[in-house]
């Protein structure tokens, strides 16, 4: 009992500081704005020389909730200043749910690439599915997904140690953006294009059949990264993910990756496709959010150290300092993602 | 001058509110809790699978330099998945065996930051001289060739349960590829096939054993007599440790190729809105995941780390165990959500073996009001069926229940066959039956025990479950008397209730192999429990 009224007596001393404080710092007031956020965005958010800048530049500060591209666009945006999902396709959803937002901008770009093991490269590189232009390896799409299609295990490619057929682990498409890009990826290599509502009919079924052979999925592109990383060759042969989760783990964790670099190897499709990471700004406060993440120190800060692409730094002229290899100067070959309309019924025929 | 003033009044914030919350932060240990590691007033609660036991002395040492108690509460990992369903979770960490139950069950998005620990396969261990009759040593084994020695009767195995443990789990579900034909992925149609149920049957019939979890069922090997069990590859290693440390056979581990499952034992941080526990957490994480402890985690058997065991730790994989830190370890894939829940159902209902549980329960005086209240309450999880199917505890249709109600003496007995209405009126017995007199919980064991000699045990997963809330009248010896006429070693589990006599509740637990659940705290989460691991 005494603890407790020490504690309340504390408390309100800390009160009567705080009221004086911010009385003093007023003149400095930082407006927070609060929205929705992709998983794979948080450790830019929370990077503290970024934070900084928002202060001290833009006397902003971002609280953020995690929530999935589709799943946020779909909720009642109200008591919102913002929403920041991973993919343009949840604008489009946010504009035919809602009408148009106060303000939207790409702030940030990342390819959707695959990511492997050095024997799995060498035995998919044998089989033509895999080829290297200087120390970039490109990963053919259509042989990829013929591949799966006609059940080709891993040792008849050259793997006997992996147990099991040729697959690219991946999100769940319902519940994560990596996952729903990489659905796009297959769609539109399997229609040979984008794909659209004439495609569907053809493409749904085949869709379907890889997908569900893939058996259990997880929900977040960081815990399969994760994975990946940990549970070695065996676990995780092939999976998608995206160009920045390498390259921030390498700057977060140099004496892992050190270990590691010898072995990990990116692969990006053929073509690919973007995870452009929209900010949509709900009201006027949100749209402050937009200037100030496109300061070009964040948008700087943004590629050296969480990989993102960005307007400025998209078509980077100095990719030595990640010390990652094969990472592609530029992102040439893209396709565009199939509509907001054709990517909810490829979800829907997947979940 | 301005800027000075504000660093001071800075300043003093911070502190006061440092304070502030040292003082409301002073929580009492939770009474649920199996280890308190540390002293200090700040705490973390982590719901953890039981296998990570083994890694309190790192966790011990970490509580003390930090000044703040860890409270490990154990559970299995489907315990898990639905604890984190629930719309409260009072725990600051979870760390299930694999991050499939993590995230199954964390529907609401509550659980961040998780990251693996360490990774460890789930494995067949089996008496080093068996496995070298049985031609295991030495090449690659399929989950065929195991099945094939289990159905010549030459392998008999203990393993946990599919549906309350990990590792229970990940090799039932290698087994179904294997009787499946090793399809990509398992389907619903696949499930219904009436081959499939018969050879699963005859694959569980070998089963000599269950728990309801994975560190428990290392404990019970090495109490009892057996040939073999399903475990992780680091609870293997323990058990071989103790083995040989007392001069008996080591096991040797089989890999089977194409039924390996890996544990890959995450540790997650729950949200519930206090920033001060997330950053503790995240230390702690970030400790587990230092160099220097993952090494000393690595040295408990389990793999560490991104490139594999290092050369100074290979002895502790030894190859004359069958250890293989090299391998790949390539792992079949978990169907989805849907499907790997009707696997767990079936296994509950139709697979596994039959389980034979008799029920002796305390109606002395001192039961009357709040003991009988809980007591019919728990009993209503484990006899209604649609509430026992929420924990996949449902009873399958040759499962046989006897309830012997006692007090200073046997009331009566009572069998139920099956999972229909038979089992459902033993609910109203258990409802109906008035209260009185006093305690004599061997009285009630002998005669399961006599009721238990009427049946092929070998048929069944025969277990005595007692609960009692009382010092005890009556004999062991008569008990042992009793006991020893059973053909098959009979674990009698109980439930610790009121003011039950520990020590003879120890007595009789370790006399038959079996352990004691304490229900105090949760009467029906101990019947859950118990019910577990039968």
């Amino acid at each position: 009992m005494k603890t407790k009224l020490i504690g309340l007596g504390i408390l309100a001393a800390v009160i009567a500081a705080a009221l004086v404080y911010a009385g003093i710092a007023g003149s400095q007031a930082v407006t927070e704005i609060s929205g929705y956020v992709g998983g794979e965005k948080i450790g830019l958010l929370e990077d503290e020389e970024i934070q900084g800048i928002l202060k001290s530049r833009y006397h902003l500060s971002i609280d953020y909730a995690k929530a999935g591209s589709l799943e946020m666009v779909r909720e009642d945006p109200a008591g919102r200043d913002f929403l920041f999902p991973s993919n343009q396709t949840a604008l489009e959803l946010y504009e035919s749910l809602h009408g148009s937002p106060v303000q939207s901008e790409i702030i940030l770009n990342t390819p959707l690439v695959l990511y492997t093991r050095s024997a799995v490269a060498e035995a998919l590189e044998a089989e033509g599915i895999v080829s290297t232009a200087g120390d970039v390896r490109y990963v053919d799409m259509e042989k990829l997904t013929a591949c799966m299609e006609e059940g080709r295990t891993w040792a008849s490619i050259g793997l006997p140690q992996l147990y099991g057929s040729v697959a690219v682990g991946t999100t769940d498409p319902a519940e994560s953006n990596s996952g729903n890009m990489f659905a796009a990826l297959l769609a539109n290599t399997l229609c040979g294009g984008v794909a659209s509502e004439e495609s569907l009919e053809e493409i749904l079924p085949r869709l379907q059949n890889i997908f569900q052979r893939l058996g259990y999925m997880e929900s977040s592109s960081a815990d399969l990264f994760d994975q990946f990383l940990k549970t070695g060759m065996g676990a995780k042969p092939l999976i998608a993910g995206y160009e920045s989760q390498l390259l921030e783990f390498a700057v977060e964790h140099p004496q892992d990756w050190e270990q590691l670099r010898g072995d990990i190897v990116m692969l990006y499709p053929t073509p690919t496709v973007w995870s452009s990471h929209v900010f949509i700004a709900l009201d006027e406060a949100g749209a402050a959010g937009i200037d100030a993440l496109l300061d070009e120190e964040v948008q700087r800060l943004a590629w050296e150290k969480h990989g993102f692409r960005t307007g400025v730094y998209g078509a980077a002229s100095d990719t030595s300092f990640f010390g990652v290899e094969g990472l592609a100067a530029e992102i040439t070959q893209v396709a565009p993602m199939p509509d907001a309309a054709v990517m909810e019924q490829i979800l829907q025929a997947l979940s | 001058m301005m800027q000075k003033m504000r660093r001071f009044l800075s300043l003093t914030l911070a502190m006061l509110l440092l304070l502030a919350a040292a003082a409301c932060s002073a929580a009492p240990a939770s009474e649920n809790a199996d280890a308190v590691l540390g002293s200090g007033s700040r705490v973390l609660r982590i719901l953890s699978g039981s296998e990570n036991q083994d890694l309190e002395p790192m966790l011990e040492r970490f509580a003390q330099q930090e000044n703040i108690r860890i409270e490990m509460t154990y559970q299995g990992s489907l315990d898990i998945m639905r604890q984190l369903e629930q719309e409260q979770i009072p725990y600051d960490g979870v760390w299930p065996a694999s991050s499939l139950w993590l995230t199954v069950g964390d529907t609401g998005h509550r659980v961040k930051h998780a990251e693996s620990v360490s990774v460890s396969p789930v494995v067949f261990g089996i008496r080093k001289s068996l496995a070298e009759e049985l031609g295991f040593v030495g090449r690659e084994v399929s989950v065929s060739d195991l099945l094939e020695a289990i159905r010549q009767g030459k392998l008999r195995f203990c393993m946990t349960s599919a549906t309350q443990s990990n590792s229970g789990a990940s090799a039932y579900i290698g087994f179904l590829y294997a009787l499946l034909g090793n399809p990509e992925v398992i389907t619903l149609e696949d499930l219904q096939s009436e081959d499939l149920r018969e050879q699963m049957k005859e694959l569980l019939s070998g089963v000599d054993r269950s728990s309801g979890s994975s560190d428990w069922l290392k404990d019970m090997f090495l109490e009892g007599d057996f040939d073999a069990m399903v475990n992780y590859e680091c609870l293997i290693l323990q058990a071989n440790r103790a083995l040989t440390e007392r001069g008996d056979e080591p096991l040797y581990v089989v890999y089977p190729y194409d039924g390996l499952s890996l544990a890959d034992s995450p540790l997650g941080y729950v949200d519930n809105g206090d920033s001060g526990q997330e950053e503790l957490f995240l230390q702690l994480q970030e400790y587990l995941l230092s160099p220097q402890v993952q090494n000393e985690i690595q040295r408990t058997g389990r793999r560490t780390g991104y490139t594999g065991i290092s050369e100074e730790n290979l002895d502790v994989f030894p190859a004359e165990w069958g250890l293989q830190p090299d391998r790949v370890l390539s792992p079949i894939r978990m169907p989805d959500t849907e499907v790997l829940f009707q696997c767990l159902n079936l296994y509950q209902t139709d697979f596994r073996k039959p389980s034979l549980s008799v029920y002796c329960l305390d109606y002395s005086g001192s039961m009357a009001g709040e003991g009988n209240e809980a007591l019919v309450q728990a009993m209503g999880q484990l006899l209604l069926q649609e509430n026992a199917e929420k924990n996949f505890l449902q009873a399958s249709k040759e499962e046989i229940t006897i309830l012997i109600p006692f007090n200073g003496d046997v009331i009566a007995s009572y069998t139920a066959q099956g999972s229909g209405s038979e089992l459902e009126n033993l609910y109203q017995l258990v409802q109906e039956q008035p209260v009185g007199g006093g305690t004599d919980m061997y009285a009630a064991a002998i005669r399961a025990a006599e009721l238990l000699q009427g049946y092929d045990l070998s048929r069944y997963t025969p277990a005595i479950i007692l609960l009692t809330d009382g010092q005890s009248g009556g004999s062991f010896s008569q008990f042992q008397e009793a006991y020893s006429q059973l053909d098959a070693q009979v674990p009698v589990f109980s439930i610790m209730f009121g003011d039950a006599d520990e020590t003879q509740l120890e007595d009789l637990a370790r006399y038959t192999n079996a352990r004691v659940f304490d229900g105090r705290e949760n009467l029906t989460e101990a019947f859950r429990a118990v019910k577990g691991y039968n």
